[in-house]
């Protein structure tokens, strides 16, 4: 090529790298803009994590040693924050399931039931666990009943999408061959999708009981029972050395619940030689 | 046993996939079905078992018209149609008894087996099916475990627990070796002969169709080429069937 031809090539080239160069410009500068107006929003003022250091390191003066003294008082909350977790994953898994299948596009008996049962599945993950606590307590009182309540209610938005997608991602020739068979709905439920979806659905339901774990924690907060409603009262009464003591027992628990839930989906997910 | 008379099937774009089908298969007759690809073949045996609603015409198993049921009364009238396809479609991980009793399920309605038990005389009953298509050694294992040809017996014995009259396959050797292959129709060719099923396959291999078909049928662009007994079948006729496709 001569470098008469080349020239205008050139020149093209080096204006298509500097427009490149300034929409990359730009593109980060409204980056940087919508960090700054979101902290604007927030109100973030770094001085006051300065200037708050200092009653930070007071409380944390103040909850050392975790009183361990205490720790029988303990044992029926962390009791009771499984129990909620366990409730709520067990209930949403049960109200979940038929949703599910509603939901699914392959099985679905009807265009208008898909529709409804994803409004459903759609409006229970829309409402934070924290709402639906709230709506509950009004309703049944104070304890841990309605955060159960709360956390089976929330677990139908996750627990509902992710079956009504593994149902439609699943071979379906299985379930055409049972169908032709003269197995009726239910039986071709409960002999073909249910078993070749077993493990995902279980493994889905572990992974969402980790999470409830979590989540009943902070229902605590609006009276629905567990540590984390022993948390907010101790930490009302100043006694924080409580508090460090509740929050090692939280830890312990949001640890070994997550270590649980990923060993048995892993196990799940190996299966196994024979069938049932 | 089973006659199908002028049956037709037009898609919803306009194609024709079968025009005007007539078809009689008597119990104890296998007769294998030939042709291109897109020919109508699967349509054929889809339309018979009534996974799709033929345009018009008639399907008699005995003395029902399949065409004109729907809804339950379809899935009970169905009930003697048993269906094996080119891929077993067991459930993986079920084990191979599971599936094979699951077979006999339309012939229960209760909360058992609603919940997903199976009656335990069809658990007795699977043993039996499973010795005549020689997996009876088997029966605890996964079906997800089992190698093609194994699969395929089991997708047989489950068509036998559904005790039918009318056995549709649909490719059932396309994707096995020609061991396996020939293992699987010499059984088919049993079942017809000893069982007295009337046997509808969809083949392939034009071999296999000489050395086990009573009659054969060649499908082209939807319509019969042919209809004759196997032994009166010429070679060249076969021939012209794949000839108008490559051409």
């Amino acid at each position: 090529m001569n470098i008469d031809a080349a020239g205008p090539q050139l020149a093209e080239r080096s204006w298509a790298e500097a427009l490149s160069l300034a929409l990359r410009l730009v593109l980060a500068l409204a980056l940087v803009a919508i960090v700054v107006q979101a902290a604007i929003v927030v109100h973030a003022r770094p001085q006051d994590l300065i200037t708050g250091a200092y009653g930070m390191a007071d409380i944390i003066r103040r909850a050392m040693p975790p009183d361990f003294a205490k720790i029988d008082m303990v044992w029926w909350p962390a009791l009771e924050t499984i129990d909620l977790a366990i409730f709520g994953t067990v209930g949403g898994v049960v109200m979940a399931l038929p949703l599910a299948i509603l939901a699914a596009v392959n099985v679905t008996p009807s265009r208008y039931l898909y529709y409804a049962a994803r409004s459903v599945i759609g409006f229970a993950r829309a409402v934070p666990d924290l709402v639906w606590a709230l709506l509950f307590v009004t309703a049944v009182g104070l304890g841990p009943f309605p955060g159960a309540l709360a956390l089976s209610v929330h677990s139908i938005g996750m627990l509902g999408r992710l079956f009504a997608e593994t149902i439609e991602h699943m071979d379906m020739a299985p379930v055409d061959a049972l169908t032709l068979t003269g197995a009726r709905r239910v039986q071709v439920f409960t002999h073909g999708i249910i078993p070749s979806i077993l493990p995902s659905l279980l493994g889905i339901a572990l992974y969402r009981f980790d999470e409830n774990i979590r989540s009943s924690l902070v229902l605590g907060f609006v009276g629905a029972g567990g540590i984390g409603f022993e948390l907010l009262s101790a930490m009302s009464l100043f006694q924080y050395q409580l508090v460090s003591l509740l929050l090692i027992v939280t830890f312990v628990m949001v640890i070994a619940a997550e270590r649980l839930s990923a060993r048995l989906r892993s196990r799940l997910g190996r299966g196994k030689h024979h069938g049932f | 046993m089973l006659r199908i008379s002028g049956l037709t099937m037009r898609y919803p774009d306009g194609k024709i996939a079968l025009a005007n089908f007539d078809l009689s298969v008597e119990a104890g007759e296998l007769v294998v079905v030939l042709g291109g690809n897109g020919s109508g073949k699967t349509t054929l045996l889809r339309c018979i078992s009534r996974m799709l609603s033929p345009t018009t015409g008639e399907i008699w198993l005995n003395d029902t018209n399949l065409a004109a049921l729907s809804g339950d009364r379809l899935r009970q009238a169905r009930l003697p149609l048993a269906m094996i396809w080119q891929h077993a479609s067991l459930v993986r991980r079920r084990s191979v008894l599971s599936n094979v009793a699951s077979g006999a399920l339309g012939r229960y309605g209760g909360l058992w087996t609603a919940l997903g038990g199976l009656p335990a005389v069809e658990r007795r009953a699977a043993y039996d099916h499973l010795s005549a298509v020689g997996l009876v050694a088997l029966a605890g294992q996964r079906a997800g475990t089992l190698s093609g040809g194994q699969a395929q017996r089991v997708a047989i014995a489950r068509a036998l627990a559904q005790r039918p009259q009318v056995l549709l396959a649909d490719e059932p050797v396309a994707s096995l070796d020609p061991e396996a292959a020939d293992d699987i129709m010499r059984l088919v060719r049993h079942l017809a002969t000893h069982e007295h099923l009337a046997v509808v396959c969809v083949l392939h291999q034009v071999e296999l169709a000489y050395a086990y078909a009573d009659r054969v049928v060649g499908i082209r662009d939807g319509r019969i080429a042919f209809d004759r007994p196997c032994s009166e079948l010429p070679r060249d006729a076969v021939r012209q069937l794949y000839l108008s496709e490559a051409a």
